[in-house]
């Protein structure tokens, strides 16, 4: 279990290109978590995680079409591995553990 | 989200991304790039869009984006390349042996002789250094100025070390020495110890000559005290203990006090012994309080720090007009010399210990670069023209994508394995000559002068690092540089248009040769006239023994020549204080000028018996010999030389009779032909010659035609049976003469023999290049053949262009060398004219050993079966 640990914003990355499915490319990921998160992204940090993690083999990757809008350069379109999903829901089901753990007396009435 | 026409990102940053990012990830990390970048810019806000465009380039510069440091790409992987270099370098090695053996040998013996001549020099530049305090010791030296000249002395008088160290607070201590000869006498062993010195107290002090045994403090302290050298201890006392032991030497008993080490080498003078200087102080206070014009010892002064010369040198003036009473006008300074400058500075009078030449250390420096150039000229002619023999291989690898730079890299490695094989065949080569090396430089060479290991280690990689990229630089760039389709096409034209360069190469190699050759040959014309100069004697057939005042001789001077002229074979013999070559006493002397006033004077004197100017073969311009018929003459009669009686403008005849005041009064009966009494370096100075019976050594004059080596031993027996105590230690007047221009006919040896070897080294690659050539056009020298061409038009063809080459170094060659050697020269009194002739003959046998290799090969091509060359396709 330990071998697979995830860092907050590796998990990030991860969902959002689960969830962009076939379209998460570089521009795309930043926007989404961007929309969703309500965080600032730079693409230095993004891009060095992406590649971390394709090395790690949790993701994959493969270039597209190439376009007019990005000067002719391709995208290069990312997506889960089985051992990246496997991971991702591991540590899912880590976290809901945990929540599950926690006494209902801790929760300050809300 | 279209990208505006016309709006782009700042370059700079485009370029810098592109730079240090990783080729895997960069194409789809700028087409990101550049699509925010054209959403920002829709936006209207250009400045604020090429703005964040750039911060997110800059932030993208991090570990995992940039690219990896060493590798050109991913895709190379860069061992298995290495080791196909490596094989390949070796193939090319195997697969032209002869090539590669003229390649290593000629850098072998070009870095062998190289660092064996830097060794030498690295040795002359290393003396006295060794001394902890060397850059604080300095020798106080004379400047005297007598009516007619400026001296320039080496020594310097006894009162002037204490006096020095008592005026000026920046001078720490003193040391003087004397060198005396003494006859050391122990049991039955008996030997000359002409390198004996009398020193102060303070000399381990100053020097850091090392003891082994006494106390460094006292050792010297006591009259008649002694230090023995770990060699001279073991000569008289083998194995014995020495300390506490007394030595006999001359007439006295010294007691032993201590042991030291062995003078090092590289030491300016070396000795075999010290003896207390309270042994001469003890019996001459008053001189050593007041002596100042004594000018018989050389004093070390050691300074507080070594800036403070200056600040000594400042306050000289007034220290001389206070010291200096009567006669201080004939000081005119005392400069002070440092301690490891003595040995190279110019030699003053009166020097002790052996001089070293500058201008040898720069001639050898010169060969020895020289030859490395040569050797490296061979590499760069012989790898560049064999390069067309690698161009299908360098063709192939830029197809599959080689870059030049590793083109580069490939070549330059190769000759840095060559230089590396060559460089352990040099230290071999090296080692073995060592031995010939030391006899041929008369050095010790000793390996201890040398810095710590890791220097040397490193200097040897440092070179070898040097020779490789200079012999491979150039060669590896021109091949690197052919293009693979040039290379492909049958007429490559282009790929030889270096031919220029191994022309200017080759040409110079001639320069060097012929430069060496007529420079050798001219150092050998100028000792040739060194050593057949009339020196106004004859020192053929002369053999000189030492007797160092032994009273016996003195008391029957006379009996003892008579007996040693009864010896067959012996024709005069003749008693004197000194002999020609050695120093001569500067003594005051009150001479009656024209006018009949007496003029005070220093003039040098030598004296002798009655058989001096017959033995010597010294002539007479006017007046008379010393005559045993007169018994005035032994005490008042004097004999003047030429180059005095010059000096104070007289004639010969004018100079008989004139009265002479040295003590007691006497005159002049004599004018005496000049006679070189010193060294040919310095010109005749005025010299005096009175008489005595205290004789110091001996001269013998053998019949010239007779066989010397038996009339010596008769000699020798005659000795043993009159004066069987004192040992026969005798040599040869020419020998001990020539022995003063050591170093110039050892740079005349050592130049004869490594322009031998720049030669060979040269042929080797001549022999290399014609090989090539020959090879190259065997088929054009096959149809010539058949066309009908003969033998030596064959011949001429090859050989052409070398002939051209070698005229034309000639021309140059000349010049250059005209001057050297006129420079070189003007250390000599006496100068051999140039020869223009030498050149001719140094052009000559340059040419006829370049031709002869070069002929070996293109006869042999010019002699070969024209059907044979052709079939060759």
């Amino acid at each position: 279990m330990s071998r697979h640990q995830l860092g907050e914003f590796e998990e990030i990355v991860m969902l959002t290109v689960g969830i962009l499915y076939k379209e998460a490319y570089g521009v795309a990921i930043i926007d989404e978590i961007e929309t969703r998160m309500n965080r600032k992204v730079s693409i230095g940090s993004l891009q060095t995680v992406l590649r971390r993690l394709e090395g790690k083999g949790y993701l994959t990757s493969e270039f597209g079409e190439a376009t007019n809008v990005r000067g002719g350069k391709r995208k290069r379109y990312f997506s889960l591995t089985t051992l990246g999903s496997r991971v991702l829901r591991e540590t899912q089901e880590q976290r809901q553990e945990m929540f599950k753990a926690i006494p209902r007396v801790a929760f300050p009435k809300s | 989200m279209n990208q505006l026409p016309g709006i782009q990102p700042p370059a700079l940053f485009l370029r810098f991304f592109r730079w240090f990012c990783n080729p895997a990830f960069a194409e789809d990390i700028e087409g990101d790039l550049v699509e925010m970048f054209g959403r920002d810019a829709a936006t209207g806000n250009l400045t604020r869009a090429r703005m964040q465009f750039s911060i997110r380039v800059l932030r993208l510069f991090r570990p995992g984006i940039i690219r990896k440091i060493g590798y050109q790409s991913s895709y190379i992987h860069p061992l298995p390349m290495f080791k196909n270099y490596f094989i390949t370098s070796l193939r090319s090695l195997m697969r032209s042996k002869g090539f590669s053996t003229i390649n290593i040998v000629g850098l072998a013996v070009g870095l062998a002789t190289f660092s064996l001549i830097s060794f030498y020099v690295y040795h002359e530049l290393s003396f006295d250094r060794y001394h902890q305090n060397a850059d604080r010791i300095f020798r106080i030296v004379e400047n005297l100025k007598t009516e007619n000249e400026m001296l320039f002395q080496s020594t310097s008088s006894p009162p002037m070390g204490p006096r020095f160290q008592k005026d000026f607070p920046e001078v720490e201590s003193y040391v003087r020495f004397q060198q005396w000869s003494l006859l050391a006498q122990r049991n039955d062993i008996t030997g000359y110890e002409s390198d004996s010195y009398i020193a102060d107290s303070t000399v381990f002090d100053v020097f850091s000559f090392k003891l082994l045994a006494g106390d460094k403090k006292t050792a010297l302290r006591e009259p008649y005290s002694i230090v023995l050298t770990q060699s001279m201890a073991k000569k008289y006392f083998g194995n014995e203990d020495p300390v506490g032991q007394t030595l006999k030497m001359d007439y006295d008993n010294y007691k032993v006090t201590g042991v030291m080490e062995d003078v090092p080498g590289n030491s300016h003078f070396r000795f075999s012994n010290l003896i207390s200087f309270s042994t001469w102080s003890r019996n001459n206070k008053d001189a050593e309080d007041r002596a100042w014009f004594w000018n018989g010892f050389h004093t070390y002064v050691l300074l507080r720090d070594a800036q403070s010369a200056d600040k000594v040198r400042a306050k000289m003036k007034d220290f001389l007009k206070r010291n200096v009473e009567k006669g201080g006008m004939y000081y005119e300074d005392l400069p002070l010399q440092p301690l490891t400058g003595i040995y190279m500075a110019p030699e003053r009078s009166w020097e002790n210990g052996t001089r070293g030449s500058m201008s040898n250390v720069y001639i050898l420096s010169i060969i020895a670069v020289f030859i490395l150039l040569i050797a490296c000229f061979n590499y760069i002619n012989l790898t560049t023209a064999r390069a067309s023999r690698r161009l299908k291989e360098v063709g192939l690898r830029k197809t599959l994508g080689a870059q030049k730079r590793m083109l580069i890299a490939q070549f330059l490695g190769e000759s840095l394995i060559v230089t590396l094989l060559s460089s352990l065949m040099a230290g071999i080569l090296a080692w073995i000559a060592l031995p010939a090396f030391r006899t041929l430089v008369e050095s010790p060479l000793d390996f201890s002068v040398l810095p710590e290991a890791w220097k040397v280690i490193g200097a040897t990689l440092g070179l070898v690092l040097i020779v490789g990229l200079l012999a491979g630089g150039y060669p590896a760039f021109i091949i690197s540089r052919f293009e693979p389709v040039q290379i492909f096409r049958p007429s490559a034209q282009g790929i030889f248009g270096h031919h220029n360069l191994r022309k200017v190469l080759v040409g110079i190699q001639f320069l060097i040769s012929i430069t060496l050759v007529a420079g050798t040959m001219l150092v050998y014309d100028q000792l040739d006239v060194v050593r057949k100069q009339d020196l106004g004697f004859d020192k053929e057939g002369m053999i000189v023994v030492p007797t160092n005042g032994d009273t016996a001789i003195v008391k029957y001077l006379d009996a003892v020549k008579n007996e040693l002229m009864q010896v067959p074979g012996v024709q005069h013999v003749a008693g004197s204080r000194q002999i020609p070559g050695q120093n001569a006493n500067n003594l005051y002397t009150e001479i009656e000028m024209t006018g009949g006033k007496m003029s005070p004077t220093n003039i040098n004197y030598n004296f002798v018996d009655h058989d001096f100017l017959t033995t010597y073969n010294i002539k007479l311009l006017a007046g008379r010999d010393f005559s045993r018929s007169v018994q005035a003459d032994d005490t008042t009669a004097y004999l003047i030389n030429e180059a005095a009686i010059k000096d104070f403008g007289w004639t010969p005849e004018e100079a008989i009779g004139r009265k002479v005041r040295r003590g007691r009064e006497g005159k002049i009966i004599g004018v005496i032909k000049d006679f070189h009494y010193r060294s040919l370096h310095t010109k005749v100075e005025p010299m005096m010659i009175g008489m005595t019976n205290y004789v110091g050594r001996l001269s013998i004059r053998l019949e010239k035609n007779g066989d010397v080596p038996a009339t010596v031993a008769r000699v020798e027996k005659k000795w043993h049976e009159l004066i069987p105590y004192l040992p026969f230690d005798y040599s040869f007047l020419d020998v001990e003469f020539d022995r003063q221009y050591k170093a110039d006919q050892q740079l005349g040896k050592v130049a004869g023999v490594f322009t031998g070897l720049a030669i060979f080294i040269g042929c080797l690659g001549l022999l290399g290049l014609t090989s090539f050539v020959v090879e190259r056009r065997t088929k054009e020298i096959g149809i010539r053949k058949v066309l009908g061409a003969s033998v030596p038009s064959v011949v001429m063809l090859i050989t052409r262009e070398f002939i051209w080459l070698i005229a034309i170094a000639l021309i140059m060659a000349t010049p250059l060398t005209w001057y050297l050697i006129d420079q070189w020269e003007q250390n000599f009194t006496l100068q051999a004219a140039i020869n223009p002739l030498r050149f001719v003959m140094a052009g000559t046998a340059v040419f006829m050993v370049a031709w002869l290799t070069i002929s070996f090969l293109s006869l042999r091509a010019a002699n070969a079966n024209p059907a044979k060359a052709l079939r060759t396709e």
